[in-house]
Protein backbone atom coordinates (compact mmCIF):
# COMPACT_ATOMS: atom_id res chain seq x y z
CA UNK A 1 0.00 0.00 0.00
CA UNK A 2 1.22 3.48 -0.85
CA UNK A 3 2.26 5.60 2.16
CA UNK A 4 -0.32 8.22 1.23
CA UNK A 5 -3.09 5.63 1.00
CA UNK A 6 -2.02 4.23 4.36
CA UNK A 7 -2.25 7.68 5.93
CA UNK A 8 -5.67 8.25 4.40
CA UNK A 9 -6.89 4.90 5.72
CA UNK A 10 -5.58 5.76 9.19
CA UNK A 11 -7.34 9.12 9.13
CA UNK A 12 -10.51 7.47 7.86
CA UNK A 13 -10.48 4.92 10.69
CA UNK A 14 -9.95 7.67 13.27
CA UNK A 15 -12.77 9.78 11.84
CA UNK A 16 -15.07 6.76 11.76
CA UNK A 17 -14.23 5.85 15.37
CA UNK A 18 -14.79 9.42 16.57
CA UNK A 19 -18.04 9.64 14.60
CA UNK A 20 -19.14 6.29 16.03
CA UNK A 21 -18.54 7.51 19.58
CA UNK A 22 -20.40 10.73 18.85
CA UNK A 23 -23.40 8.86 17.44
CA UNK A 24 -23.39 6.49 20.41
CA UNK A 25 -23.30 9.42 22.85
CA UNK A 26 -26.09 11.20 20.95
CA UNK A 27 -28.15 8.00 21.01
CA UNK A 28 -27.67 7.55 24.76
CA UNK A 29 -28.50 11.21 25.31
CA UNK A 30 -31.73 10.86 23.33
CA UNK A 31 -32.54 7.67 25.22
CA UNK A 32 -32.14 9.47 28.55
CA UNK A 33 -34.36 12.30 27.38
CA UNK A 34 -36.98 9.78 26.30
CA UNK A 35 -36.88 8.11 29.75
CA UNK A 36 -37.33 11.52 31.39
CA UNK A 37 -40.48 12.05 29.34
CA UNK A 38 -41.89 8.57 29.98
CA UNK A 39 -44.50 7.93 32.67
CA UNK A 40 -42.91 6.34 35.72
CA UNK A 41 -43.88 2.95 37.06
CA UNK A 42 -43.85 3.74 40.78
CA UNK A 43 -43.17 1.08 43.42
CA UNK A 44 -46.09 0.32 45.77
CA UNK A 45 -44.30 1.86 48.76
CA UNK A 46 -43.65 5.04 46.80
CA UNK A 47 -47.26 5.19 45.61
CA UNK A 48 -48.32 5.10 49.26
CA UNK A 49 -45.71 7.68 50.34
CA UNK A 50 -46.29 10.17 47.53
CA UNK A 51 -50.09 9.96 47.60
CA UNK A 52 -50.02 10.47 51.36
CA UNK A 53 -48.18 13.73 50.74
CA UNK A 54 -50.57 14.60 47.87
CA UNK A 55 -47.98 15.00 45.15
CA UNK A 56 -50.06 16.23 42.22
CA UNK A 57 -49.65 18.51 39.29
CA UNK A 58 -50.66 22.08 40.13
CA UNK A 59 -49.62 25.67 40.48
CA UNK A 60 -49.45 25.38 44.27
CA UNK A 61 -48.55 22.62 46.66
CA UNK A 62 -50.23 22.25 50.06
CA UNK A 63 -48.97 19.45 52.25
CA UNK A 64 -51.71 17.45 54.01
CA UNK A 65 -49.12 16.37 56.58
CA UNK A 66 -48.56 19.97 57.64
CA UNK A 67 -52.32 20.59 57.86
CA UNK A 68 -52.75 17.47 59.95
CA UNK A 69 -49.85 18.25 62.30
CA UNK A 70 -50.18 21.99 62.73
CA UNK A 71 -53.71 22.84 61.60
CA UNK A 72 -52.34 25.50 59.24
CA UNK A 73 -52.10 25.49 55.48
CA UNK A 74 -48.72 26.31 53.98
CA UNK A 75 -48.82 27.10 50.31
CA UNK A 76 -45.73 26.34 48.29
CA UNK A 77 -44.83 26.39 44.66
CA UNK A 78 -46.53 23.49 42.87
CA UNK A 79 -45.04 20.84 40.65
CA UNK A 80 -45.17 20.27 36.91
CA UNK A 81 -45.28 16.88 35.18
CA UNK A 82 -41.51 16.80 34.69
CA UNK A 83 -40.91 17.61 38.37
CA UNK A 84 -43.34 14.91 39.48
CA UNK A 85 -41.68 12.30 37.29
CA UNK A 86 -38.26 13.24 38.72
CA UNK A 87 -39.60 12.92 42.28
CA UNK A 88 -41.20 9.57 41.48
CA UNK A 89 -37.99 8.26 39.95
CA UNK A 90 -36.03 9.51 42.97
CA UNK A 91 -38.42 7.71 45.31
CA UNK A 92 -38.08 4.54 43.23
CA UNK A 93 -34.29 4.72 43.45
CA UNK A 94 -34.44 5.15 47.22
CA UNK A 95 -36.93 2.33 47.68
CA UNK A 96 -35.63 -0.15 45.13
CA UNK A 97 -32.08 0.82 44.24
CA UNK A 98 -31.27 -2.61 42.84
CA UNK A 99 -34.32 -2.49 40.56
CA UNK A 100 -35.76 -5.77 41.80
CA UNK A 101 -39.24 -4.42 41.12
CA UNK A 102 -38.38 -2.85 37.78
CA UNK A 103 -38.99 -4.44 34.40
CA UNK A 104 -36.02 -2.64 32.82
CA UNK A 105 -33.43 -1.83 35.50
CA UNK A 106 -31.17 0.29 33.35
CA UNK A 107 -33.98 2.59 32.17
CA UNK A 108 -36.10 2.73 35.30
CA UNK A 109 -33.29 3.18 37.84
CA UNK A 110 -30.80 5.12 35.73
CA UNK A 111 -28.37 2.21 35.90
CA UNK A 112 -27.97 2.72 39.65
CA UNK A 113 -26.60 -0.81 39.95
CA UNK A 114 -23.61 0.30 37.87
CA UNK A 115 -22.48 2.32 40.88
CA UNK A 116 -22.92 -0.48 43.42
CA UNK A 117 -20.82 -3.58 43.92
CA UNK A 118 -22.82 -6.57 45.08
CA UNK A 119 -26.56 -7.04 44.87
CA UNK A 120 -27.82 -6.13 48.33
CA UNK A 121 -27.25 -2.43 48.97
CA UNK A 122 -30.22 -0.08 48.67
CA UNK A 123 -30.69 3.45 50.01
CA UNK A 124 -33.72 2.45 52.09
CA UNK A 125 -31.71 -0.04 54.14
CA UNK A 126 -30.20 2.84 56.08
CA UNK A 127 -32.68 5.59 55.13
CA UNK A 128 -35.67 3.60 56.27
CA UNK A 129 -39.24 4.50 55.40
CA UNK A 130 -37.88 5.58 51.99
CA UNK A 131 -35.88 8.29 53.70
CA UNK A 132 -38.78 9.42 55.88
CA UNK A 133 -39.28 7.02 58.77
CA UNK A 134 -42.25 7.72 61.03
CA UNK A 135 -44.11 5.89 63.77
CA UNK A 136 -47.76 4.89 63.50
CA UNK A 137 -48.85 8.34 64.66
CA UNK A 138 -46.79 10.11 62.02
CA UNK A 139 -44.05 11.31 64.38
CA UNK A 140 -40.69 11.60 62.75
CA UNK A 141 -38.09 9.54 64.58
CA UNK A 142 -34.84 10.70 66.11
CA UNK A 143 -31.69 9.53 64.32
CA UNK A 144 -33.62 7.98 61.44
CA UNK A 145 -31.49 9.47 58.63
CA UNK A 146 -34.34 11.46 57.11
CA UNK A 147 -33.24 12.69 53.71
CA UNK A 148 -35.69 15.61 53.75
CA UNK A 149 -34.02 16.87 56.92
CA UNK A 150 -30.60 16.18 55.35
CA UNK A 151 -31.44 18.40 52.41
CA UNK A 152 -32.16 21.43 54.58
CA UNK A 153 -28.85 20.90 56.42
CA UNK A 154 -26.78 20.15 53.31
CA UNK A 155 -23.76 22.22 52.20
CA UNK A 156 -22.54 22.40 55.78
CA UNK A 157 -19.14 21.59 57.18
CA UNK A 158 -18.57 17.86 57.32
CA UNK A 159 -16.15 16.85 60.02
CA UNK A 160 -15.21 13.57 58.34
CA UNK A 161 -14.16 15.01 55.01
CA UNK A 162 -13.30 18.54 56.16
CA UNK A 163 -15.42 19.93 53.32
CA UNK A 164 -18.48 22.06 52.96
CA UNK A 165 -20.20 18.98 51.68
CA UNK A 166 -22.90 19.51 49.07
CA UNK A 167 -25.88 17.12 49.02
CA UNK A 168 -24.76 15.67 45.70
CA UNK A 169 -21.28 14.83 46.96
CA UNK A 170 -22.77 13.17 50.02
CA UNK A 171 -24.81 10.92 47.74
CA UNK A 172 -21.65 10.07 45.84
CA UNK A 173 -20.02 9.01 49.10
CA UNK A 174 -22.95 6.68 49.75
CA UNK A 175 -22.34 5.00 46.40
CA UNK A 176 -18.59 4.77 46.92
CA UNK A 177 -18.46 3.59 50.53
CA UNK A 178 -21.82 2.48 51.88
CA UNK A 179 -22.55 0.61 48.65
CA UNK A 180 -18.88 -0.22 48.12
CA UNK A 181 -19.22 1.00 44.55
CA UNK A 182 -18.36 3.77 42.15
CA UNK A 183 -18.97 7.50 41.89
CA UNK A 184 -21.76 8.75 39.63
CA UNK A 185 -21.34 12.13 37.96
CA UNK A 186 -22.58 15.06 40.04
CA UNK A 187 -25.13 15.97 37.36
CA UNK A 188 -26.26 12.38 36.71
CA UNK A 189 -30.00 11.80 36.86
CA UNK A 190 -29.42 9.13 39.48
CA UNK A 191 -28.24 11.91 41.82
CA UNK A 192 -30.57 14.67 40.65
CA UNK A 193 -33.74 12.61 41.01
CA UNK A 194 -32.90 11.61 44.56
CA UNK A 195 -32.24 15.29 45.30
CA UNK A 196 -35.65 16.15 43.80
CA UNK A 197 -37.32 13.55 46.01
CA UNK A 198 -35.44 14.78 49.10
CA UNK A 199 -36.48 18.34 48.38
CA UNK A 200 -40.07 17.26 47.94
CA UNK A 201 -39.96 15.51 51.32
CA UNK A 202 -38.63 18.68 52.93
CA UNK A 203 -41.57 20.60 51.37
CA UNK A 204 -44.09 17.97 52.47
CA UNK A 205 -42.79 18.06 56.05
CA UNK A 206 -42.33 21.86 55.95
CA UNK A 207 -38.69 21.75 57.03
CA UNK A 208 -36.88 25.09 57.06
CA UNK A 209 -33.54 25.61 55.38
CA UNK A 210 -30.56 25.41 57.74
CA UNK A 211 -32.48 24.07 60.75
CA UNK A 212 -31.36 20.94 62.51
CA UNK A 213 -34.10 18.39 63.10
CA UNK A 214 -33.82 15.32 65.33
CA UNK A 215 -34.57 12.93 62.48
CA UNK A 216 -31.58 14.17 60.50
CA UNK A 217 -28.58 11.87 60.43
CA UNK A 218 -27.60 9.55 63.23
CA UNK A 219 -28.14 9.88 66.94
CA UNK A 220 -24.50 9.07 67.58
CA UNK A 221 -23.50 6.95 70.56
CA UNK A 222 -20.03 7.56 71.91
CA UNK A 223 -18.26 5.39 74.46
CA UNK A 224 -19.00 8.07 77.03
CA UNK A 225 -22.74 7.41 76.54
CA UNK A 226 -22.33 3.87 77.85
CA UNK A 227 -21.48 2.23 81.16
CA UNK A 228 -17.85 2.38 80.01
CA UNK A 229 -17.39 -1.37 80.02
CA UNK A 230 -15.47 -1.14 76.77
CA UNK A 231 -16.59 -2.43 73.39
CA UNK A 232 -16.64 -6.18 73.64
CA UNK A 233 -16.42 -8.71 70.82
CA UNK A 234 -17.72 -11.64 72.87
CA UNK A 235 -20.71 -9.75 74.22
CA UNK A 236 -21.30 -8.39 70.73
CA UNK A 237 -21.28 -11.85 69.21
CA UNK A 238 -23.75 -13.19 71.79
CA UNK A 239 -26.05 -10.22 71.22
CA UNK A 240 -25.75 -10.57 67.46
CA UNK A 241 -26.79 -14.24 67.65
CA UNK A 242 -29.70 -13.37 69.86
CA UNK A 243 -30.96 -10.21 68.17
CA UNK A 244 -29.73 -10.04 64.58
CA UNK A 245 -28.74 -13.46 63.26
CA UNK A 246 -32.24 -14.64 62.40
CA UNK A 247 -32.50 -11.97 59.68
CA UNK A 248 -28.90 -11.16 58.72
CA UNK A 249 -27.52 -14.71 58.83
CA UNK A 250 -24.91 -16.54 60.87
CA UNK A 251 -21.99 -14.68 59.36
CA UNK A 252 -23.89 -11.45 58.72
CA UNK A 253 -23.60 -11.95 54.97
CA UNK A 254 -27.31 -11.19 54.53
CA UNK A 255 -30.12 -13.54 53.64
CA UNK A 256 -32.00 -14.10 50.44
CA UNK A 257 -35.01 -16.37 50.20
CA UNK A 258 -37.04 -17.27 47.12
CA UNK A 259 -34.98 -14.80 45.08
CA UNK A 260 -35.93 -11.96 47.41
CA UNK A 261 -33.73 -10.14 49.84
CA UNK A 262 -34.74 -10.90 53.42
CA UNK A 263 -32.08 -8.72 55.05
CA UNK A 264 -28.99 -7.02 53.63
CA UNK A 265 -25.40 -8.05 54.32
CA UNK A 266 -23.64 -6.43 57.27
CA UNK A 267 -20.32 -8.05 56.31
CA UNK A 268 -18.84 -9.81 53.31
CA UNK A 269 -18.75 -8.75 49.67
CA UNK A 270 -22.24 -7.18 49.65
CA UNK A 271 -21.71 -4.96 52.67
CA UNK A 272 -20.36 -1.43 53.14
CA UNK A 273 -16.62 -1.07 52.94
CA UNK A 274 -13.91 -0.12 55.40
CA UNK A 275 -14.05 3.57 54.48
CA UNK A 276 -17.76 3.90 55.12
CA UNK A 277 -18.82 5.91 58.15
CA UNK A 278 -20.66 2.76 59.24
CA UNK A 279 -17.32 1.06 59.82
CA UNK A 280 -16.62 1.12 63.54
CA UNK A 281 -12.86 1.61 63.19
CA UNK A 282 -13.38 4.66 61.01
CA UNK A 283 -16.16 6.33 63.03
CA UNK A 284 -17.09 4.50 66.20
CA UNK A 285 -20.27 6.41 67.03
CA UNK A 286 -22.38 6.04 63.89
CA UNK A 287 -23.12 2.33 63.58
CA UNK A 288 -24.08 2.02 67.27
CA UNK A 289 -26.37 5.04 66.83
CA UNK A 290 -27.99 3.49 63.78
CA UNK A 291 -28.50 0.16 65.56
CA UNK A 292 -30.01 1.70 68.68
CA UNK A 293 -32.51 3.90 66.84
CA UNK A 294 -33.38 1.71 63.87
CA UNK A 295 -32.79 -1.94 64.78
CA UNK A 296 -34.15 -4.59 65.15
CA UNK A 297 -37.03 -3.68 62.85
CA UNK A 298 -40.18 -3.22 64.87
CA UNK A 299 -38.24 -3.21 68.15
CA UNK A 300 -36.33 0.04 67.76
CA UNK A 301 -34.94 1.72 70.89
CA UNK A 302 -35.00 -1.54 72.85
CA UNK A 303 -31.22 -2.06 72.97
CA UNK A 304 -29.03 -0.22 75.46
CA UNK A 305 -26.20 2.03 74.30
CA UNK A 306 -23.62 -0.49 75.49
CA UNK A 307 -25.35 -3.31 73.60
CA UNK A 308 -25.42 -1.26 70.41
CA UNK A 309 -21.71 -0.53 70.67
CA UNK A 310 -20.92 -4.18 71.34
CA UNK A 311 -22.92 -5.34 68.31
CA UNK A 312 -21.34 -2.66 66.11
CA UNK A 313 -17.89 -3.66 67.30
CA UNK A 314 -18.58 -7.32 66.56
CA UNK A 315 -20.00 -6.62 63.09
CA UNK A 316 -17.08 -4.39 62.17
CA UNK A 317 -14.62 -7.15 63.03
CA UNK A 318 -16.17 -9.43 60.42
CA UNK A 319 -14.50 -9.39 56.98
CA UNK A 320 -15.69 -6.73 54.55
CA UNK A 321 -14.36 -5.06 51.39
CA UNK A 322 -11.50 -2.60 51.62
CA UNK A 323 -12.16 1.05 50.78
CA UNK A 324 -11.07 2.41 47.43
CA UNK A 325 -8.19 4.41 48.92
CA UNK A 326 -6.71 1.63 50.99
CA UNK A 327 -4.59 0.09 48.28
CA UNK A 328 -4.25 -3.34 46.77
CA UNK A 329 -2.65 -5.10 49.73
CA UNK A 330 -5.53 -4.36 52.10
CA UNK A 331 -8.01 -5.12 49.32
CA UNK A 332 -6.35 -8.48 48.71
CA UNK A 333 -6.30 -9.29 52.41
CA UNK A 334 -10.00 -8.49 52.75
CA UNK A 335 -10.87 -10.53 49.66
CA UNK A 336 -8.91 -13.42 51.13
CA UNK A 337 -10.73 -13.13 54.46
CA UNK A 338 -14.12 -12.90 52.79
CA UNK A 339 -13.40 -15.98 50.67
CA UNK A 340 -11.61 -18.19 53.18
CA UNK A 341 -13.27 -17.36 56.48
CA UNK A 342 -16.88 -18.35 55.77
CA UNK A 343 -16.20 -22.02 54.87
CA UNK A 344 -13.73 -22.30 57.76
CA UNK A 345 -16.28 -20.92 60.19
CA UNK A 346 -18.93 -23.27 58.86
CA UNK A 347 -16.49 -26.11 59.36
CA UNK A 348 -15.61 -25.17 62.92
CA UNK A 349 -19.11 -24.41 64.13
CA UNK A 350 -21.57 -26.50 62.08
CA UNK A 351 -24.22 -26.21 64.78
CA UNK A 352 -24.67 -22.54 64.03
CA UNK A 353 -25.33 -23.11 60.34
CA UNK A 354 -27.43 -20.44 58.71
CA UNK A 355 -31.13 -21.06 58.72
CA UNK A 356 -32.72 -19.28 55.76
CA UNK A 357 -36.02 -17.86 56.76
CA UNK A 358 -38.17 -18.93 53.83
CA UNK A 359 -41.37 -16.98 53.90
CA UNK A 360 -41.14 -16.24 57.59
CA UNK A 361 -39.53 -12.80 57.51
CA UNK A 362 -40.81 -9.47 56.42
CA UNK A 363 -39.34 -8.22 53.20
CA UNK A 364 -36.82 -5.47 53.76
CA UNK A 365 -36.41 -4.31 50.22
CA UNK B 1 62.98 26.60 47.26
CA UNK B 2 61.07 26.32 44.02
CA UNK B 3 57.65 24.59 44.40
CA UNK B 4 57.39 21.41 42.43
CA UNK B 5 54.83 21.36 39.58
CA UNK B 6 52.74 18.77 41.47
CA UNK B 7 52.41 20.94 44.58
CA UNK B 8 51.50 23.90 42.43
CA UNK B 9 48.79 22.00 40.60
CA UNK B 10 47.42 20.64 43.89
CA UNK B 11 47.16 24.14 45.32
CA UNK B 12 45.38 25.35 42.20
CA UNK B 13 42.93 22.46 42.37
CA UNK B 14 42.30 23.23 46.01
CA UNK B 15 41.60 26.89 45.23
CA UNK B 16 39.25 25.91 42.42
CA UNK B 17 37.36 23.55 44.73
CA UNK B 18 37.01 26.28 47.32
CA UNK B 19 35.78 28.74 44.73
CA UNK B 20 33.27 26.19 43.42
CA UNK B 21 31.99 25.47 46.89
CA UNK B 22 31.62 29.20 47.57
CA UNK B 23 29.77 29.58 44.26
CA UNK B 24 27.46 26.66 45.10
CA UNK B 25 26.64 28.21 48.46
CA UNK B 26 25.97 31.52 46.75
CA UNK B 27 23.73 29.88 44.13
CA UNK B 28 21.75 27.90 46.67
CA UNK B 29 21.28 30.96 48.88
CA UNK B 30 20.19 32.96 45.86
CA UNK B 31 17.67 30.29 44.85
CA UNK B 32 16.24 30.04 48.37
CA UNK B 33 16.07 33.81 48.64
CA UNK B 34 14.30 34.06 45.28
CA UNK B 35 11.72 31.50 46.34
CA UNK B 36 11.13 33.20 49.68
CA UNK B 37 10.88 36.58 47.95
CA UNK B 38 8.41 35.16 45.41
CA UNK B 39 6.24 33.60 48.11
CA UNK B 40 6.27 36.83 50.14
CA UNK B 41 5.44 38.86 47.06
CA UNK B 42 2.60 36.52 46.12
CA UNK B 43 1.08 36.63 49.59
CA UNK B 44 1.67 40.24 50.48
CA UNK B 45 2.39 42.27 47.40
CA UNK B 46 0.74 40.74 44.35
CA UNK B 47 -2.91 41.18 45.29
CA UNK B 48 -3.64 37.74 43.79
CA UNK B 49 -6.45 36.53 46.02
CA UNK B 50 -6.19 32.93 44.98
CA UNK B 51 -3.19 32.41 47.25
CA UNK B 52 -4.96 33.72 50.34
CA UNK B 53 -6.85 31.56 52.78
CA UNK B 54 -8.82 34.52 54.12
CA UNK B 55 -11.40 36.39 52.07
CA UNK B 56 -11.00 40.14 51.65
CA UNK B 57 -13.77 42.10 53.37
CA UNK B 58 -15.46 44.33 50.82
CA UNK B 59 -17.51 47.35 51.85
CA UNK B 60 -20.91 46.27 53.09
CA UNK B 61 -19.80 42.82 54.20
CA UNK B 62 -19.92 43.54 57.93
CA UNK B 63 -23.41 45.00 57.57
CA UNK B 64 -24.53 41.99 55.53
CA UNK B 65 -23.00 39.63 58.04
CA UNK B 66 -24.83 41.34 60.91
CA UNK B 67 -28.14 41.62 59.00
CA UNK B 68 -28.26 37.93 58.17
CA UNK B 69 -26.70 36.80 61.46
CA UNK B 70 -24.06 34.79 59.68
CA UNK B 71 -21.82 34.50 62.71
CA UNK B 72 -24.41 32.24 64.31
CA UNK B 73 -24.87 30.02 61.29
CA UNK B 74 -22.79 26.92 60.81
CA UNK B 75 -20.54 25.58 63.48
CA UNK B 76 -17.28 26.72 61.94
CA UNK B 77 -15.70 29.64 60.17
CA UNK B 78 -15.37 27.78 56.90
CA UNK B 79 -19.03 28.23 56.02
CA UNK B 80 -18.95 31.93 56.82
CA UNK B 81 -15.80 32.37 54.71
CA UNK B 82 -17.50 30.65 51.78
CA UNK B 83 -20.56 32.88 52.21
CA UNK B 84 -18.24 35.90 52.32
CA UNK B 85 -16.71 34.79 49.07
CA UNK B 86 -20.27 34.40 47.76
CA UNK B 87 -20.97 37.97 48.89
CA UNK B 88 -17.91 39.22 47.02
CA UNK B 89 -18.93 37.27 43.93
CA UNK B 90 -22.48 38.60 43.97
CA UNK B 91 -21.74 42.23 44.80
CA UNK B 92 -18.37 42.63 43.07
CA UNK B 93 -18.58 40.05 40.32
CA UNK B 94 -16.26 41.83 37.89
CA UNK B 95 -13.55 41.85 40.55
CA UNK B 96 -13.91 38.32 41.96
CA UNK B 97 -14.94 36.33 38.89
CA UNK B 98 -12.87 37.96 36.15
CA UNK B 99 -12.44 34.57 34.48
CA UNK B 100 -16.18 34.28 33.97
CA UNK B 101 -17.27 37.76 33.00
CA UNK B 102 -16.13 40.42 30.54
CA UNK B 103 -17.82 43.16 32.59
CA UNK B 104 -15.71 45.86 34.19
CA UNK B 105 -16.26 48.32 37.02
CA UNK B 106 -17.77 51.08 34.89
CA UNK B 107 -20.43 48.94 33.18
CA UNK B 108 -24.07 49.44 34.01
CA UNK B 109 -24.39 45.74 34.78
CA UNK B 110 -21.14 44.67 36.39
CA UNK B 111 -22.29 42.35 39.18
CA UNK B 112 -25.04 39.88 40.02
CA UNK B 113 -26.36 42.51 42.43
CA UNK B 114 -27.11 44.82 39.49
CA UNK B 115 -30.17 42.63 38.87
CA UNK B 116 -30.69 40.49 42.02
CA UNK B 117 -30.81 41.12 45.75
CA UNK B 118 -29.50 38.49 48.14
CA UNK B 119 -33.09 37.63 49.02
CA UNK B 120 -33.92 37.06 45.34
CA UNK B 121 -31.15 34.49 45.34
CA UNK B 122 -32.54 32.80 48.46
CA UNK B 123 -35.99 32.46 46.89
CA UNK B 124 -34.42 31.27 43.63
CA UNK B 125 -32.52 28.66 45.61
CA UNK B 126 -35.58 27.16 47.31
CA UNK B 127 -37.44 27.21 44.00
CA UNK B 128 -34.64 25.69 41.94
CA UNK B 129 -34.49 22.23 40.38
CA UNK B 130 -37.84 22.81 38.72
CA UNK B 131 -39.04 22.58 35.15
CA UNK B 132 -38.27 25.67 33.12
CA UNK B 133 -40.56 26.22 30.16
CA UNK B 134 -38.03 28.41 28.32
CA UNK B 135 -35.20 25.91 28.63
CA UNK B 136 -37.47 22.91 28.18
CA UNK B 137 -36.15 20.90 31.13
CA UNK B 138 -35.51 21.02 34.85
CA UNK B 139 -32.89 23.61 35.78
CA UNK B 140 -30.79 23.54 38.93
CA UNK B 141 -29.62 26.59 40.88
CA UNK B 142 -26.07 25.95 39.68
CA UNK B 143 -27.17 25.96 36.07
CA UNK B 144 -29.03 29.26 36.63
CA UNK B 145 -25.79 30.78 37.93
CA UNK B 146 -23.85 29.37 35.00
CA UNK B 147 -26.42 30.86 32.63
CA UNK B 148 -26.02 34.26 34.31
CA UNK B 149 -22.26 34.19 33.78
CA UNK B 150 -22.69 33.24 30.13
CA UNK B 151 -25.60 35.62 29.40
CA UNK B 152 -26.10 38.89 31.29
CA UNK B 153 -22.53 38.84 32.58
CA UNK B 154 -21.26 38.41 29.04
CA UNK B 155 -18.66 35.85 29.98
CA UNK B 156 -17.90 32.18 30.26
CA UNK B 157 -19.38 29.15 32.02
CA UNK B 158 -17.66 27.94 35.19
CA UNK B 159 -17.92 24.24 36.00
CA UNK B 160 -20.58 23.12 38.42
CA UNK B 161 -17.87 22.51 41.08
CA UNK B 162 -16.32 25.95 40.80
CA UNK B 163 -16.29 28.15 43.92
CA UNK B 164 -17.71 30.89 41.69
CA UNK B 165 -20.89 28.78 41.57
CA UNK B 166 -20.75 26.92 44.87
CA UNK B 167 -20.26 29.98 47.06
CA UNK B 168 -23.24 31.76 45.51
CA UNK B 169 -25.35 28.72 46.40
CA UNK B 170 -24.00 28.90 49.95
CA UNK B 171 -24.82 32.59 50.16
CA UNK B 172 -28.36 31.84 48.96
CA UNK B 173 -28.65 29.04 51.51
CA UNK B 174 -27.44 31.29 54.33
CA UNK B 175 -29.98 33.98 53.46
CA UNK B 176 -32.74 31.36 53.07
CA UNK B 177 -31.87 30.12 56.51
CA UNK B 178 -32.14 33.58 57.97
CA UNK B 179 -35.53 34.09 56.30
CA UNK B 180 -36.57 30.60 57.48
CA UNK B 181 -37.66 29.59 54.01
CA UNK B 182 -38.68 26.08 53.18
CA UNK B 183 -38.72 24.28 49.86
CA UNK B 184 -40.86 26.04 47.24
CA UNK B 185 -41.44 29.15 49.40
CA UNK B 186 -43.31 31.87 47.51
CA UNK B 187 -42.29 35.49 47.59
CA UNK B 188 -44.61 37.52 49.81
CA UNK B 189 -45.80 34.34 51.54
CA UNK B 190 -49.24 32.83 51.24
Amino acid sequence: MQPRTRTLVKIGVLVLAAGGFYLLAAHKHAQREEVRQTAVSVTPACVEKLSRYALERGEYYRSPYVVQRTGTVSTRRGYGDEDIRAIQRGCNIMDDTQGRQATDVSRERWNATRFIRGNHAACSHCHQGIGDKQDAKGNRLKGSLSIGASWVMADMYDRFTGLLLPFELRQMQCYINSSNGYKPNIADDVIRDVTAYSRFLSAALDLKIGNHYDEQGIDEIAASDTLKQGDDYVRGEALYKHKCMSCHGRQAFGLEANGRLVAPALAGPNAWNMQSRNYFYYVSTILPGFICRNMPLGQENTLTNQECRDIAYYISNLPRPAGDRQGPIVALKQQFLMTVMPPLLRLTSPDDAEKPAHGTRERVQ
Amino acid sequence: MVPSPTTDSNARRERRRERRSRMRLKNVSLAVLSIVAFVLWVHLGSGVTVFRSDVPAEPGWERFRADYKLAYFGDDGQFVRAVQNGYNLVFHTYKYAPRFTRKVAGDQVSACSSCHTAEDLAYAFVNSDRYDRKVGRRVSFEERVQRCYAGPMDGFVPTIYDPAVRDIRLLARAVARHLQLSEGALRGGR
